[in-house]
């Protein structure tokens, strides 16, 4: 046998179950032309059918197709990513109007508003990639341990992010850049007793951490706000209490418990060094919707077929025949998974009435705003994005929750060089209010840079009081809100007003005396709602998951075959999203045993390497838990699971502060 | 038959990385011209999980000293529907554009396709419309005129757009076709980017027009799998 003779391939789970019938997946990029794949074919059936290509669904299709099973994947866009798309500003413009005539379903109360007109502000609608649920990726996740071993990770580009903002009292602070163990432990600012008080913390939350004591003292205080648990039990003090919850752990110090909120500051801490001095990273080019492009790419590599621009008009029950608006009609063997946006009108009655009623739901507001400077005050040398977070009541609103907000600059391919895109979010649930916090935020946000670019400029050059005259009677903040009258697109629904209380702007000591030159040019800001079943701590995503308490587990009356995926969740980072894949992964095949269970062959890049390839060091994380695993049940507390998560912990442990030798 | 061109791993070369699509309506050999390149077998159905990611294969340009990488970018389908991911197209340096001499509307579907790399593949992008299954000469339909008419009409196009017919299943021409798009490629502009700084660096940001910046490798070639910050490498 030659050097690229059948290779020997443990068969799939299809294969190995005698009860399903297994089709080997067509490979047409190796096709032959003895057997040419026909253009004219019919495809006249398909084991599973997928609507809407957003990530979940993509990783389902990719998985799936690799386990040998045959998916038709359609979208009823002409793009792809679905809810969780990368857009350009033109298809942003139809997506607005499309949500505000309830053609989008789960999403709700979309504001558009492009200043100017096409003299003043002019761009190219092309340039932009907004992501509609824009996320970060921790270097030490069970997505990118997917993205590695699913050979995806080639497809996409990855830049670091360290940089993680805190604004309090008025002012940002960049305790957490670049975040070593020398920024953050020789911070002059630290007393020496609160430097103590911080190691002992941090050796508790890395070192022995499958130390039973340890645990006792984290599942006791099961019920203990995150904020209270480390000002009483570690005697932490304000300011790094604030930073460890609000960046580190990207929660809150009241609403978070400790044990959650102790797997959020792990996460973060584990996650520095696994591949370089940075905790994240980003996507260039766009983030979810970029990421569904290359599980699709890797799913019709395996088999898949896709459809765009299509939609399910009708589906026969018990003839299993699926109709498209194509006018074609396929035979469906097992399973259609459905994707919330993209619930054909003939099943909306039966996911309203039998699958998302008893089911509490979360609105996650959104406010994503192109400004044309970038932001490199906020960003390392060498990066292109930054976490900003404004904790609860550091806004003049007093918001209830934290504003989150990524900030991606040109050389993330997301914008042109020279601009910048912030995406903020936030879960309150008072939409109005929730409004007002993120365009409260994004001034903010603006009057920072602002000061920051005036104060590189003024090194040499003072400010001349007529200039900043003249500036006040240009500076017209209302400009910078959303307004009803925003909305460039008649959509025929008048949209809620946002309450707009331009009065009461408090700036924060430090910009209150602060009055810009010159404003802040957009190209664009959208603002927008979103609905999901998912719970802010993902609780019934990464632990307890059930046709009780998450969507992908609910079976209709009348068509059993139908399974319903979840909206995006309000968390930032990508956690959960690999563990509802295999949850619809496992109503398909019956288990996530063979979820992405792929022995990629090495290409002659890799070929060399051939004999280290086990020892894949991120192929084992998955299938573990994710890392918010140690949330607990919200009544009983599984003594066997802790101890099985924490084994876990300790197997993939690393310490990258080294705080083992750390002395002080 | 040609012979294949392995890598010839030419310790003095330098290795350039260039991203190369694949184009055409389904069933006109794409596939198989890449597979007769990449690996010099024609009709090995072997189920394969490498195409996981993409082919590779290497040209060597000697009077330039320089080894050209093909990273080969399949459709895997994608094109039956027009579905294709956008990034597909995105820092692709060439294209294979190929149709089937047997058949006169895969011929103008191939040109549809240069129409569409216009305007979805980055400028400058090298262009090769290649003509398959020259092996079935007898049944020629479309002619060298017709091509060459075609390509005179594209003049004054800001690509560089060449031809070729070939067979995968013989692999007559298959390998001049990688020859003749490596040198049509920008070398010396990547050679100068080398001078530039950058030297050495086998990053696959290098490939493409995007920005350095924040690069983070995510194993490319390595076994370690370590993320390298491409500033550290610069």
């Amino acid at each position: 046998m030659g050097p690229y003779g059948r290779s020997e391939r443990r068969p799939s789970m299809a294969e190995r179950r005698p009860s399903v019938s297994y089709t080997p997946p067509s490979i047409p990029h190796l096709a032959g032309l003895e057997k040419p794949q026909d253009p004219h074919l019919k495809l006249d059936h398909c084991d599973v059918l997928i609507l809407g290509t957003g990530l979940v669904e993509s990783i389902l299709a990719a998985s799936l197709s690799w386990a040998g099973v045959e998916v038709l994947h359609i979208d009823q866009n002409k793009y792809y990513g679905d809810l969780a798309s990368t857009l350009t500003v033109e298809q942003i413009k139809k997506w607005v109007m499309e949500v505000n005539q309830g053609r989008i379903n789960h999403f709700q109360e979309a504001q558009l508003y492009v200043p100017g007109g096409s003299q003043t502000n002019n761009f190219c609608s092309k340039d932009y990639g907004i992501d509609l649920t824009p996320k970060i990726m921790f270097a030490k996740s069970d997505l990118l341990a997917l993205l590695v071993k699913s050979r995806v990770y080639r497809y996409l580009e990855f830049q670091s992010l360290s940089n993680f903002h805190v604004f309090e009292n008025g002012q940002f602070n960049r305790k957490v850049s670049n975040t070593t163990k020398q920024d953050l432990f020789t911070d002059q600012r630290l007393s020496l007793t609160d430097k103590r008080y911080l190691m002992k913390f941090l050796k508790f939350a890395l070192i022995d951490i499958q130390d039973e004591e340890k645990n006792k003292l984290i599942w006791d205080n099961a019920k203990t706000p995150i904020g209270e648990f480390l000002k009483h039990q570690f005697k932490l003090a304000e300011p790094q209490i604030n930073e460890l919850v609000y960046s580190i752990a990207l929660c809150s110090k009241e609403l978070t418990k400790a044990p959650e909120a102790m797997a959020r500051i792990r996460r973060y801490l584990t996650s520095v060094d696994v591949y370089g001095p940075f905790p994240v990273m980003m996507l260039k080019f766009g983030g979810p919707g970029e990421i569904s492009q290359g599980f699709c790419r890797s799913a019709a590599v395996a088999g898949t077929t896709y459809k765009l621009d299509t939609r399910l008009i009708d589906y026969d029950q018990d003839k299993m025949i699926a109709r498209f608006s194509d006018g074609s009609s396929v035979k469906i063997k097992e399973k259609l998974i459905i994707s919330p946006t993209q619930i054909p009108p003939f099943l909306r009655a039966q996911y309203e009435n039998e699958v998302v009623k008893d089911l509490q739901e979360f609105y996650v507001t959104r406010l994503t705003a192109i400004i044309k400077r970038d932001c490199h005050q906020w960003t390392s040398d060498h990066e292109t994005s930054a976490i900003v977070v404004f904790p609860p009541h550091s806004l003049p609103t007093d918001n209830n929750e934290s504003v989150q907000v990524i900030i991606q600059n040109g050389g993330s391919g997301i914008c042109p060089v020279g601009e910048s895109i912030w995406y903020a979010q936030l879960i309150e649930q008072d939409l109005s209010r929730a409004k007002l916090d993120l365009q409260l935020a994004l001034d903010k946000m603006q009057m920072t840079i602002l000061k920051e670019e005036e104060e590189e400029e003024e090194i040499d050059e003072q400010p001349q009081q007529s200039s900043i005259d003249a500036a006040m009677d240009d500076v017209d903040y209302d400009d910078n809100l959303l307004k009803p009258t925003d909305m460039i697109m008649n959509s025929g629904v008048t949209p809620p007003s946002p309450q707009i209380v331009s009065s009461s702007f408090k700036l924060g000591d430090e910009l209150n005396s602060f009055t810009p030159k010159k404003p802040l040019d957009f190209v664009c800001k959208l603002g927008y709602v979103q609905k999901t079943y998912i719970k802010p701590n993902l609780v019934n995503v990464l632990l307890n998951a059930n046709e009780s308490n998450n969507i992908i587990y609910k079976t209709l009356a009348k068509n059993p075959n139908v399974i319903f995926s979840n909206m995006p969740s309000a968390e930032l980072s990508y956690d959960g999203v690999v563990s509802e894949t295999k949850g619809l992964f496992s109503r398909v095949t019956g288990s996530d045993e063979d979820f992405f269970d792929v022995d990629f062959e090495d290409d002659e890049e890799f070929g060399d390497d051939d004999d280290d390839t086990p020892a894949h060091p991120n192929a084992s994380i998955i299938g573990n838990g994710d890392l918010l695993s140690q949330v607990p049940p919200e009544n009983a507390i599984e003594s066997d699971d802790e101890d099985d998560d924490d084994k876990h912990h300790n197997d993939h442990h690393h310490h990258p502060f080294d705080v083992d030798q750390m002395e002080l | 038959m040609a012979s294949p061109q392995k890598s010839m791993n030419s310790q003095t070369s330098r290795l350039a990385l260039f991203k190369l699509v694949l184009l055409g309506e389904s069933a006109v050999g794409k596939s198989s011209i890449v597979h007769r390149f990449v690996k010099n077998t024609f009709d090995d159905m072997r189920e394969s999980t490498i195409g996981a990611a993409f082919l590779t294969q290497t040209v060597d340009v000697p009077e330039k000293e320089i080894t050209v990488k093909f990273e080969i970018w399949d459709t895997a389908g994608q094109e039956r529907y027009k579905s294709l991911v956008p990034m597909y197209y995105r820092g692709a340096n060439a294209a294979l554009c190929v149709y089937d001499i047997t058949n006169e509307q895969l011929f103008e579907r191939a040109k549809d396709w240069i129409n569409e790399l216009k305007k979805q593949a980055p400028e400058g992008i090298v262009i090769c419309l290649v003509g398959n299954k020259l092996d079935l000469e007898q049944d020629r339909k479309v002619t060298q005129d017709q091509v060459t008419e075609y390509l005179e009409s594209l003049d004054g196009s800001e690509n560089i757009v060449l031809s070729a017919e070939c067979s995968a299943k013989s692999g007559d021409g298959v390998l001049d076709i990688f020859n003749r798009i490596a040198r049509a490629l920008p070398l010396d502009q990547r050679i100068q980017e080398w001078a530039g700084g950058a030297a050495g660096t086998r990053s696959r940001s290098s490939t493409y027009s995007g920005r350095r910046t924040g690069g983070v490798d995510l194993g490319r070639g390595d076994r370690q799998l370590r993320l390298l910050l491409l500033s550290s490498c610069c």
